[in-house]
């Protein structure tokens, strides 16, 4: 149980340094990204290098809560290539940066909010994350197609919101069934420790320590006879088992 | 068909289409909290429906009304009464 000392500590310490690093990213990285694209003129590449700069700024906001907040991120099957569907469980508001342990080009599926964030919004949209419900979901199946050809990464809370506790909420299918239309693995990934850091409707962060679990890819032979709504139940069976794994030991 | 073997037969519909253990369609049971169905998924569902029972339900608003089995059970006897009328 962390004490108030604890918590004070960490939250004057991240809050400030979670500002700063954001301005340094932003002071940085907007005019290098803009010369890049004036020189270049390769709009693949230029998106390659938001994301890219997205990844390394989630990162270093994920070491502002060092030491008294870890993130430990397990691979449990890194043979498997990119690029994927990714699914997720979602506790926290933290786990769209806890997506930075993953070492792929990646976009994420947002649920309206996050778009709504002052200048994170915009560049989210820059980088073409998908705000699924604010696209009809053929938008959403041709988009993120298109993206998956490319090689990017699709990570996706199929939640939707936040459970704010240990339990996986129902999952809605539209990352599994974008998975079987672009024909991409699906993987599953299993977050705990997440849910105090902060809690639900609160900013307030708690120390502990986040473990991220990329657990094996579930492929298009392995799904080929699911339809979308057994392939949903298949991941969500499968990230709860993992998680009641590794919190009951 | 009498309104048990109508019953019966939309359970069976959902049992085969999406592979729910039959004891969990209770009629109270919510579709979408209890049984973890999406918006995406009565689309389908729908569809499994149109096709075995040979309705056309998908521009019917009533449906969006539906939320657990038993309105689901009592929608289907409607339509089923409103064809034998017509």
């Amino acid at each position: 149980m962390p004490s108030f000392l604890q918590i004070v500590c960490l939250n004057a310490v991240f809050w400030p340094l979670y500002i700063a690093v954001t301005a340094a990213f932003s002071l940085a990285a907007v005019p290098y990204v803009t010369l890049f694209a004036l020189c270049r003129r390769d709009r693949r590449r230029t998106l390659r290098l938001i994301r890219m700069a997205i990844r390394h700024y989630g990162a270093a906001v994920l070491k502002c809560g060092w030491p008294l907040v870890r993130v430990k991120y397990v691979d449990h099957a890194p043979q498997d290539a990119p690029p994927f569907v990714v699914a997720a469980n979602h506790r926290s508001a933290s786990d769209g940066y806890l997506m930075a342990c993953l070492p792929y080009e990646c976009i994420q599926v947002v649920n309206v909010w996050p778009f709504r964030i002052p200048w994170l919004g915009t560049v989210a949209k820059i980088a073409q994350y998908l705000s699924v419900r604010e696209m009809p979901f053929e938008e959403f199946l041709s988009k993120g197609s298109n993206l998956l050809s490319q090689g990017v990464c699709v990570i996706s809370f199929p939640e939707g919101t936040r459970s704010a506790s240990r339990a996986v909420r129902s999952f809605h299918g539209s990352a599994f069934r974008l998975a079987q239309r672009a024909r991409v693995p699906v993987v599953p990934m299993a977050i705990a420790g997440s849910e105090e850091i902060p809690r639900r409707g609160t900013l307030v962060l708690r120390p502990g320590r986040i473990w991220v679990h990329k657990l094996p890819a579930i492929t298009p032979g392995d799904y080929k006879d699911l339809s979308p709504f057994q392939l949903k139940t298949l991941v969500r069976q499968k990230i709860e088992t993992h998680l009641r794994r590794v919190e009951n030991a | 068909m009498t309104d048990s073997e109508l019953i019966q037969a939309v359970d069976a519909a959902i049992v085969e289409a999406f592979e729910i253990a039959p004891e969990r369609l209770k009629p109270e049971a919510n579709i979408f909290a209890d049984l973890g169905l999406d918006s995406l998924d009565v689309v389908d569902l729908v569809a499994v429906l149109q096709k075995k029972f040979g309705v056309t339900i998908r521009d019917d608003e009533r449906i969006r009304s539906v939320r657990t089995i038993q309105d689901l059970h009592q929608y289907l006897l409607t339509i089923q009464a409103e064809q034998r009328k017509s």
